[in-house]
This record gives C-alpha cells, sequence and structure tokens, in this order.
C-alpha cells in the first residue's frame, strides 16, 4: 500500500454520502482501466462519422451506374481508375470502387440496425410494461406472443418474414424489428415485475396516482437500465443480421447495398483470388461489431454485480 | 498467555480495495483471545466488520482482501496466512462454520444426505454406509426429527430451523475445537431461535468446542457467551467478562447501545439515545402545515377504525408443476382503533399481521363478508373519486424495507411530494417548500431533498419515509415494521421521532411488528397473532407481562433474558 | 410430472397450429400465389383457371382445412422445380443438416464447457483474457464471414480442405452420411467448424458467467467451510448448478444451428435442408418452403418440450414442489 492512498473506515463510508455522480463520473468509472472497451468506443465514434461524411469521402458515387466503366472491373487494390482517380481498395466486376462502396454500404448497415433496434426496443419496453403492470389477459397474450418468438431462432424468422413479403430495406427492417422486440419485452418485464413488488410503488398506490402515473414515472426509469445494458449487443446484433440476410440474397436490394451484400458479390470471386472485393467490406462489417460488442461487453460486465469490482 | 488459548486475534487490520482508488478497512488494529470450550461473542452493528474476523479464520476472505497487519493462530498454526490447500486441515477439521442464513448455506441442487457425507468423508476416516450412519447419528444429535429420510431430502423442501439444525450437524460432524457462528439465528423465528441456540450449545459443551458467536443481538451475547468483544466501524470499542460489558459498559458508544436495546420489562419515555432535531423556524411551519387539516382526527372515545370480521385467503395459481392451492393467510380478526392511540400487532413471520394493514390501506382485497369502518363510513361505500381520494390522503404506511420504499429515480424531495404535485393540490415551488420543512421535521438538512434515495442510510430513508407519509396530513398511519431492517441504535432514533411526532400531531398508530419489546415500547394495547388468528389482545401493561395465552407466554419466555440494570 | 408433460404437449400442440396458421396465411393470402405463378400474358381467365387448379377459390377457412388435413397425411404437395413430392425431397436432405449441425454441437460442448469453467475459476490469468477477447472476436464475426474466411484459408491458400460439396456418404439406416468415411469427413470438417464456432463462444460465455455467479453464493463458501476438496466442490457443487442453465440453451441452441445452417450450407454449398430453403425462396418454390417451415416449427417445438422435461428433471426446486 502506498501511503498516498486513502484509508476509509465504515463509520466515514456511512458518513460520506455521496452526490448523485455525474455522467463523466459515471462514465469514468464504466471505462477507467479498460483500454480496449475505451478503444471500442473511439471506433464507432469513428465509423459514425464516416457513415455520416460518407458521400463527402467517398472518391466516387457508387450508386451512379453511368459513371462505371466495366473496363475498371476486377483491378486490384492501389490501382488507378480509367478517369485517373486512385482506387485505394480495388474495384469489384462493375468497375465499382471498393472504398466508395464500403462508405456508403457502412451507411445503410448501420441505419437499418440502428432504425429497427431503436423501434424494436421501444415496442419491446412498452409491451414488457404493459404486461406488468395490467396482468390477466393483457400479460397473457404479450407473453404468448413473447414465447412464440423466442421458440424460434431470429434468422429462420427473418427469412421467413422476407419469404412472406418478399426484400427490400424496409422489409428487412421490419424483419430486425419482429427479431428484437421480444427479448426486450421478456427482459422489462421481469424487471417490472420484481419492482412492482417493492413497496414504493405501494406508496404510490396508496397515493392514489393512477396507473398511466405509476406505469411512467416509477417503473418506466426503474425498469429500462437492463434493456441500456443489451442495447449495444442488440445494434451489433442487429448489424449481423441485416449482413447475413443481405448475404444470402434476400435482404437489400442490389441497387443499394450493404456490406453483407457486399460481401455477397465478391464471395464469387474468392476462389479465382480476388480476395479484396470481399475481405474489405467484411473487414470493415467485423472492426464495427467488434467495437460494439467490446463496449457491451464492459457495460455488461459493470451492470453484473458478481463481477463489479472484482477486476 | 495460557496453554488453553485456542484462538489469538493479533493487531489484525483488513482492507478492501475500492473502485475509486481509495482502500476500505474493515478491521481495524483487532486482537482478541478464545480459549477451549470458551463462547466468546463478538458484538456490533452493521459495517462493524464482525464477519470479516470469522471469514480470516478460515481463509474465506474476498480475492481482493488484504490483510494489512497482524494474524490469526489457531493454537500454533498461524490461519490467517496459508496456502488454499493447507486449510483443507483447518476447514471443518479443526474449525467448524455456521452461515447466518441456512437457507442458502446449503446447495440447493444436492441432497442434505450428500452434503452432510462429503463433510464427513473429508474430514474423518469413515466413508459409504459408516458415513451415512454417523450423518443420521448427527442429525439426531442435532435434533433434527425423522433423519433417516431427511438424508434423501433437498434443502428447500425443509424450513429453516431444520437446515440450520443440519447446518450445525456438519459443523460439529469432525469434532472441531471451534466453531464459527456468523449470526447463526438471524433468519429464524424468535421462538425457532430459542431452541436451535439451545441446541447449538448443548452440542458444544458436549464436545468442549469453543464458539466465537458472531451476532448483532445483546439478548443473544447476554444468553450465551463468556466473554464478549464490542465492535464499531471496524474498531475494538470494548471487551471482558459478558456480564461486566453489558450491565457496566466503561465507553460511551457501549453505553448507548445498551440504552438503545428496547426493554420489555417496563414501558420507558424515549430512547436515550442522542439524535439531532431539525431547524426550528422549518420545523414549526411543518406542523403548522400538518395541523390544519380540515378532516376531524376522530371523536375522544369514539373508535377511529372499525375492523369487522376481516379474513384473507390467498390464492396460488396452478403453475407448471404445482396445483392450484389456497392460503388463508387472515381468519376473522376484529378489533377497533381508538383516535390518538397506538395499537400494536405483534407475531411471527406467517402470523399475517402485515396482510391485516395491507387490506385496511386497500392494498390487498379481503375476502367476502368484511367491514372496514373509518370515520364512521364504511370503506367499501367509497365511490366518487374525491371520497376516495380524501381517504387515500387520510390513511397512510411507513414501510418494512427502506431499500425499497423510495423511489431510487426521484430525489427525496420528489418522493415526498410528487403524489400531491400529480394531484394537482401543490404547485411546484410550495413542493419544494413543503419537502424541505418535512426534511427538517423528521430530522434531516432541508439541502439533502435534492439528493437520490441512494445517497441516504437506512434510517435516514426511513425518515424520508415518514416525511412522504406525513405530506398528506394523514390521521392515521399503519407502520408496517418500520425498523425490522435497522440497526437498534439507529431504530431508537427513529422509535424516538415516531413518539414525538405522534405527541405533536395526535396521529393514530397501526403498530406491526415482531417485536415484543419494540411493540412495549410504542403501543397502548396489542394483539398477539398466530397463523392468522388473534391468540390474545389487551393493554400491553396487562398481555406482555401476565399473558392469559400460552403462545404468548411462549414467544416472552424464547426471549433472550437481558438485564438491564446498568442500561439506565 | 405427468400432468406437466400433458400440459405442455398441449401448448405445443397449440403452438404448432398457431405456425401453421401463421404460415398459411403468410404464404397464400399476403402474398397471392395466383400473381406469383401467373405468367405475364395471362388472360383473367387463365388467372380464374389458375386460382382454381391451385384451389385458392376456395373459402379461406375451408383452404386452411385441407392444408392442415394434408399435412397431417404427410402431403406437403409438390416441388414446382424439382418435380417430385416436397416430404421426400427435405428428408432425404436432412441428414446432411443434422450430421453437421450434431458435430458443431459436440465440438462447441467439449471445447465451450471446460474453457469457460477454467475461465471463470481463473479470472485474473492471461489465458482467461486471451479467452475472454476471442469469444468477443467470435461472436463479432458473422457467421457467413467466418464461412469465407474458411474457405479462403483452407481451400484457397493452403489448399488442405475442399470448399464445397458434401464428398462422398456411406448409406446407413436408408439414409446417406458423410460421417462414416474419410472424404466425407473432411468434406463436413469447414462446415461443422463454421457452425461449432459460435457455439464454443456461447458456451463458455455461458459456463464462466454461471461459475462466476455460482461461486459467490453462499453455499460455496458454507461449502469450502467444510473443507471438501477443491477438485470436489467444482465437480458437485460447481457444475451441477451451471449445468441447469446449459442444458437448457444447449436444447435451444441446437434449434439455433439448424437455423443458422440455412447460412453455412450457403457458404459451402453443403446439399442440406438449409440450402434447399434458401434455393426454394430465390426460385419462388413455394410447397417447399411451406413445407421447411412447418416441419421446422414441429422440430423446435419438439426440442423445446424435452429441453423443459429435462430441466424440470434436473432442478429438484422445480421437481419437487
Amino acid at each position: 500500500m502506498s501511503t498516498e492512498t486513502t484509508t476509509v473506515d465504515a463509520g466515514t463510508l456511512a458518513d460520506r454520502k455521496s452526490e448523485e455522480p455525474t455522467f463523466t463520473e459515471k462514465f469514468w468509472k464504466i471505462f477507467r482501466g479498460h483500454p480496449g472497451a475505451l478503444a471500442g468506443l473511439v471506433g464507432i465514434f469513428i465509423f459514425l462519422l464516416l457513415a455520416i461524411f460518407a458521400p463527402l469521402l467517398a472518391p466516387q458515387n457508387p450508386y451512379d451506374q453511368m459513371r462505371l466503366d466495366i473496363l475498371d472491373g476486377l483491378l486490384p487494390p492501389g490501382s488507378r481508375l480509367g478517369d485517373g482517380t486512385l482506387s485505394l481498395l480495388g474495384t469489384d466486376a462493375l468497375g465499382r470502387d471498393i472504398l466508395s462502396a464500403v462508405l456508403f454500404g457502412l451507411r445503410i448497415s448501420m441505419v437499418v440496425a440502428l432504425v429497427a433496434v431503436i423501434i424494436g426496443s421501444a415496442i419491446g419496453i412498452f409491451m414488457g410494461l404493459l404486461a406488468a403492470m395490467k396482468g390477466g389477459w393483457v400479460e397473457t397474450v404479450v407473453m404468448r406472443l413473447v414465447d412464440l418468438k423466442m421458440s424460434f431462432p431470429g434468422i429462420l424468422l427473418a427469412l421467413m418474414v422476407l419469404a412472406v413479403f418478399g426484400t427490400g430495406i424496409d422489409k428487412v427492417i421490419i424483419a430486425l424489428i419482429i427479431g428484437a422486440w421480444a427479448a426486450e419485452a421478456r427482459l422489462v418485464r421481469g424487471v417490472a415485475m420484481s419492482e412492482l413488488k417493492k413497496e414504493y410503488i405501494d406508496s404510490a398506490r396508496l397515493a392514489g396516482l393512477s396507473d398511466t402515473k405509476i406505469m411512467w414515472r416509477y417503473l418506466f426509469p426503474n425498469s429500462i437500465s437492463p434493456v441500456l445494458v443489451v442495447l449495444p449487443m442488440s445494434i451489433s446484433g442487429a448489424i449481423g443480421a441485416e449482413a447475413t440476410l443481405s448475404f444470402l440474397g434476400v435482404g437489400v436490394p442490389i441497387t443499394e447495398p450493404s456490406l453483407g451484400l457486399l460481401i455477397a458479390n465478391g464471395n464469387d470471386y474468392i476462389l479465382s483470388g480476388k480476395w479484396w472485393i470481399s475481405i474489405f467490406p467484411g473487414l470493415v462489417l467485423v472492426t464495427l461489431v467488434l467495437c460494439i460488442n467490446v463496449v457491451a461487453d464492459r457495460l455488461r460486465d459493470h451492470s453484473n454485480p458478481y463481477l463489479r469490482g472484482k477486476d | 498467555m495460557t496453554d488453553n488459548t485456542l484462538i489469538k486475534v493479533e493487531n489484525l487490520t483488513i482492507e478492501y480495495p475500492m473502485a475509486d482508488g481509495e482502500v476500505f478497512r474493515a478491521i481495524d488494529n483487532f486482537s482478541m483471545y478464545v480459549n477451549r470450550g470458551q463462547i466468546v461473542g463478538v458484538v456490533g452493528e452493521s459495517g462493524a466488520g464482525k464477519s470479516t474476523i470469522g471469514k480470516a479464520t478460515l481463509g474465506l476472505l474476498d480475492e481482493n482482501a488484504i490483510i494489512d497487519t497482524g494474524s490469526v493462530f489457531l493454537e500454533e498454526t498461524m490461519v490467517s496466512h496459508l496456502e488454499e490447500h493447507h486449510y483443507a486441515q483447518v476447514r471443518g477439521n479443526r474449525v467448524g462454520y455456521i452461515y447466518q442464513n441456512p437457507m442458502t448455506a446449503l446447495n440447493p441442487v444436492l441432497t442434505i444426505g450428500e452434503q452432510i457425507v462429503e463433510a464427513i468423508e473429508a474430514n474423518t476416516d469413515l466413508r459409504g454406509s459408516d458415513a451415512r450412519n454417523y450423518a443420521i447419528d448427527l442429525l439426531t444429535q442435532a435434533e433434527v426429527p425423522l433423519p433417516e429420510e431427511r438424508l434423501d431430502k433437498y434443502p428447500h423442501q425443509l424450513s429453516g430451523g431444520l437446515c440450520q439444525r443440519i447446518v450445525f450437524a456438519i459443523a460439529i460432524s469432525a469434532k472441531p475445537d471451534l466453531i464459527i457462528a456468523d449470526e447463526p439465528t438471524t433468519a429464524l423465528d424468535v421462538t425457532v431461535q430459542k431452541a436451535v441456540l439451545d441446541t447449538l450449545v448443548r452440542l458444544t459443551r458436549q464436545e468442549n468446542i469453543a464458539i466465537i458467536l458472531i451476532t448483532h443481538d445483546m439478548g443473544v451475547v447476554a444468553e450465551m457467551c463468556d466473554h464478549v468483544y464490542v465492535l464499531r466501524h471496524g474498531k475494538l470499542v470494548e471487551s471482558g467478562p459478558t456480564e461486566e460489558v453489558l450491565q457496566r459498559p466503561t465507553q460511551s458508544y457501549s453505553r448507548e447501545l445498551m440504552a438503545a436495546i428496547p426493554r420489555i420489562d417496563h414501558k420507558i419515555e424515549r430512547f436515550a439515545v442522542p439524535g439531532g432535531l431539525g431547524q426550528a423556524g422549518d420545523r414549526e411551519r411543518a406542523i403548522a402545515y400538518l395541523m390544519d387539516r380540515k378532516s376531524d382526527a376522530g371523536v375522544e372515545g369514539q373508535p377511529l377504525l372499525q375492523v369487522r370480521n376481516l379474513s384473507k385467503t390467498f390464492q396460488t395459481k396452478a403453475t407448471a408443476l404445482k396445483s392450484a392451492s389456497s392460503f388463508k393467510a387472515v381468519s376473522d380478526v376484529s378489533f377497533d382503533v381508538f383516535p390518538g392511540e397506538t395499537l400494536g400487532i405483534v407475531g411471527e413471520s406467517g402470523s399475517g399481521k402485515s396482510t391485516i394493514g395491507r387490506m385496511i390501506l386497500g392494498l390487498h382485497q379481503p375476502d367476502e363478508g368484511h367491514e372496514i369502518i373509518y370515520r364512521g363510513r364504511n370503506i367499501a361505500d367509497l365511490t366518487s373519486r374525491q371520497d376516495k381520494l380524501e381517504h387515500r390522503k387520510s390513511l397512510q404506511c411507513i414501510f418494512q424495507d427502506p431499500y425499497s420504499s423510495l423511489n431510487p429515480r426521484m430525489t427525496a424531495g420528489e418522493n415526498i411530494t410528487y403524489p400531491l404535485t400529480a394531484h394537482g393540490l401543490l404547485d411546484r415551488s410550495a413542493a419544494r417548500q413543503l419537502a424541505g420543512d418535512l426534511m427538517e421535521l423528521v430530522g434531516l438538512p432541508r439541502a439533502s431533498a435534492r439528493k437520490m434515495p441512494h445517497a441516504f442510510s437506512g434510517g435516514e430513508r426511513q425518515r424520508i419515509g415518514i416525511a412522504r407519509a406525513l405530506s398528506f396530513r394523514p390521521d392515521f398511519i399503519f407502520c408496517d415494521e418500520p425498523t425490522s431492517a435497522l440497526d437498534v441504535t439507529v431504530q431508537a432514533q427513529l422509535l424516538n421521532l415516531m413518539k414525538d411526532l405522534q405527541d405533536q400531531l395526535g396521529l393514530t398508530l397501526l403498530f406491526v411488528s415482531h417485536d415484543l419489546a419494540v411493540v412495549r415500547q410504542m403501543c397502548d394495547r396489542v394483539m398477539v397473532m398466530k397463523a392468522g388468528e388473534v391468540v390474545e389482545a389487551g393493554p400491553c401493561d396487562k398481555v406482555l407481562v401476565t399473558p392469559d395465552a400460552p403462545y404468548t407466554q411462549g414467544l416472552l419466555d424464547a426471549m433472550p433474558k437481558f438485564s438491564f440494570a446498568a442500561a439506565q | 410430472m405427468l400432468n406437466f408433460i400433458l400440459k405442455r404437449l398441449g401448448q405445443s400442440a397449440v403452438l404448432v397450429l398457431i405456425m401453421s396458421a401463421l404460415v398459411f396465411i403468410g404464404m397464400y393470402v399476403v402474398s397471392d400465389p395466383v400473381a406469383v405463378l401467373a405468367g405475364e400474358d395471362f388472360t383473367d381467365e387463365d388467372r380464374a383457371a389458375l386460382a382454381r387448379e391451385l384451389g385458392v377459390d376456395r373459402p379461406l377457412v375451408v383452404q386452411y382445412l385441407s392444408f392442415l388435413g394434408n399435412i397431417s397425411k404427410g402431403d406437403f404437395g409438390t416441388s414446382f422445380v424439382y418435380n417430385r413430392p416436397v416430404l421426400e425431397l427435405i428428408l432425404e436432405r436432412l441428414p446432411a443438416t443434422l450430421e453437421v449441425a450434431f458435430m458443431a454441437m459436440f465440438i462447441g460442448l467439449v471445447v465451450g464447457i471446460p474453457l469457460g469453467v477454467y475461465s471463470g475459476l481463473n479470472q485474473k490469468k492471461p489465458a482467461t483474457k486471451l479467452t475472454s477477447f476471442l469469444t468477443t472476436v467470435g461472436y463479432s464475426v458473422p457467421n457467413f464471414w467466418q464461412g469465407v474466411l474458411l474457405i479462403m484459408l483452407f481451400a484457397v491458400w493452403l489448399q488442405v480442405l475442399p470448399a464445397s460439396g458434401r464428398g462422398d456418404t456411406t448409406r446407413l439406416f436408408s439414409a446417406d452420411w458423410s460421417l462414416f468415411n474419410l472424404d466425407g469427413l473432411s468434406h463436413m470438417i469447414l462446415p461443422a467448424l463454421n457452425l461449432a464456432i459460435y457455439t464454443i463462444c456461447l458456451q463458455t460465455r455461458l459456463a464462466r458467467s454461471g461459475t462466476q455467479e455460482v461461486m459467490y453464493q453462499d453455499y460455496m463458501t458454507f461449502a469450502r467451510a467444510k473443507g471438501i476438496s477443491r477438485d470436489r466442490l467444482i465437480r458437485r457443487h460447481l457444475v451441477r448448478n451451471i449445468l441447469i442453465p446449459i442444458v437448457t440453451i444447449t436444447g435451444l441452441q441446437l434449434g439455433a444451428l439448424i437455423a443458422f445452417a440455412t447460412v453455412t450450407e450457403t457458404v459451402f454449398s453443403w446439399p442440406g435442408i438449409g440450402k434447399l430453403l434458401l434455393d426454394s425462396i430465390h426460385s419462388s418454390d413455394r410447397p417447399v418452403v411451406v413445407a421447411y417451415l412447418i416441419l421446422i416449427t414441429l422440430m423446435f417445438v419438439t426440442i423445446n418440450f424435452i429441453v423443459d422435461v429435462l430441466y424440470a428433471l434436473l432442478d429438484p426446486r422445480i421437481r419437487y414442489t
């Protein structure tokens, strides 16, 4: 023990009633001493910037079919295109610059996942709260729906939805929402049920507050933290799921390729040694998901009482 | 030191690193000695570091704990600093351990038999059927009925008292020199407590086993221990032969601790413990607000609340593996509460005492055929919104668990006044003013109304809970074991506060507790409940002194005896 | 117990009925089969004739009942593409999917559980940190891209394992298996590994978090205080407790593996039912898609049922109440 370390006993600890920690304090508590998670956070930030500013950063508009030249097709990384532009990551069979395609693909992948998870979680939180609060037939219906959803792996359910409704960005988002809401609903209901047994809820009932007020002012703020903890995991899951669906050819349309579809396009050329078409979008996809997951892991470990302060 | 010394704790300091880089000192330069066959008590309130001592002796400290100075010797062996594999010769063999909660100390997925036999096989030469027969023998000694049958059961199939006896059997299986008993009866009801403790003493006296008894309960110490060490915040306050320390404490903390213990033999005005009051001006303003209620507080001599034929049957729904069943928590209870008095309801867990209060408050729906008449009106007849709200405001509750009775996502002030603003009875600035005044009234600084609940200790949270109940200007408050989760000195301060408030505001209280002594100090009349039925009712001076019912007498006998000669 | 089993069976039956209705509505109502099948030069009369031929001119309830009736007879119709009974087509390809899924599950359990228990017991060791990082990476690399990388590494660069197809098969129990001969097995390694990576990561994490949680329970401290050996502590007290969630997840995971096989089979051109499903979606081979969905529902419901019963058997707190 160094002499600078402050030592406290139970008495001073009890006297020292902490103020509510600020956001910055909370942030440091979670990420200090975890360079991996911090790097993940920085990575997410960079990917967000890349996605937002894709049109400014990309050397070429990959959607502009008129500007593509088939003669530029299948150029290896570092080649120059017909018009003299440097193609840092090479081109695909249509002569599309991979770097540009990846930047725009990143955009689509992120938007699809974020929209799906936000809507899905909102639905899940609402359904979970409602089931816990109302009980009776409302709860039965909601929970049977959750059971129904949970008996099937998400990928299969998404395939079913897409087999029925056809493909397209909106359909993929719907498929992902259907995949996302149930787990959140079950989680929120579980937490809300245990919160409902606590005495502060009784106190609210004794005060004659309406169910709506109890639900939003008492139950909601105390039941959502587990969902917030798993939110990054849901987002990375949705990015992966969208990529998988697009890779299988049932996701986003060929005109607006996401990372998954770009990988699929390059897949046919792997055996002929044209690795760059598939590898670069794949690397970006994996790095993005990895960044989100290390942050998600950190959040989850931090919220786990069995691990807190142990590492 | 004589050769008789079994355990020698010398200058022990144990620290835990905390998340923010500081170090928490759980035990600070603590020394103690235990002789063979001696029963030594280690007492203190929560956070005193009592359990840490027991764990250090067996090498069971959390991984991140640091033994900064000192050591624990078991005769010649320095047991605080062994390699993990060397503890095999100490744990079970020479030192047995008894855990606070028997229901969590036993592995839920293994049979009782396996858990006893593995301890026997680890620490003795007995194997197979010999070990099993010895297990049955041990259970018989620990007064477990039908020992052979119990071996094939799982822990959740047995009661807490039985589980604790099984834990005893495991602890004594190798005839150790010492048993460390960490709050061995805290999780048990008072009548079970006594029997279980008697068994423990008998078993250890037979084999001349020493006990380190870690507890917060002075009564248990007084009854059992030869010698006692009083701890506070990890430091030794006072030690000596039990009689001496309990009767003639020399340190102010020990004196305060003794004075805070509620006594059963007679009622005192206030507990002799320090407790601050708030700013005088704010207090007066709060009292003026509270006295300015429109409703009458009830007519002298007329009951404020009449309860007739109150019953409650809980239906459990059929689940995957269980068919539906019903359980009668309260059966046919009738009583009156008069304005300004305190009626106590006392009983063990599961006696239905809290359920009665919750039905009166409307948190549970009673069975058909009852009447609850409040201020002359049957509450079933209240139908208009206005009537219901007025009724709600007039009946309030102080809850049991300070850690769950406040909304963690609202400030202390919002917790107190949010319902009033939500009903449109107060505007925001008036609410802020009232919250501050009420905080001062219950002895908390008004500025702390802006803090979130987690910044307060258990006792302070209970004060906020009282302020919240008061904010409605109630006439009647149901107190649901309001101090059962608190340390004894904090309990004494809180009970003082409640007495003061009742005197000033003329409140009527229904006070539920499992602690006869607390009821004795707080209540005018008492109802004793057992399994949902009223066993006996009457003035405290009668029922808790010369009870008619054998059950009440049994409860009184089971209370640890504690002489208060010095506590005055 | 019997009561419980009967009840769960009833629930399973209801689930199958609901799913069959959803599939029916999805395939025959939401998307109009006539519109899908009709050529661009079809007249209204041609369309009406086609509707009659498909039976979609009848009331919905009648259609659904006849749909159910046919299914219960094992008649899922005829594939548009292969022109063969659908059931035959699926059963023929099922062994390929099953063997690769079970192989992956086996690898996942054998590697994942010991790794997870070790990590949970030794939280500070470098090996644990490495495991933890690798499982995060394993989670983060999408299944299909793992497949792509495996092909690139083992088939294109090292050229030690075949990239696609099933290789030679052995006929056993009137089905073809790759598992029982060397060529088939060499074809199976990459797809099985591809499916197993996720399972390994999942099982490792599950066993690790289970271990960490159980280690801090009172009964573990008490068991240590009894003086029993560390070996026994882990074998009986720890493993018995973490086994309960692991069994549950493993059962559900088997279903997930069969579902994820669609991706792996596509990447490795492994001729199982997953690849069949995707090919059929692409070629609008509706009867195959419907049959697949119904059969997979049945399979999942069965797995979930077995898991529930197993769970009840493993946990005495549920068994004896």
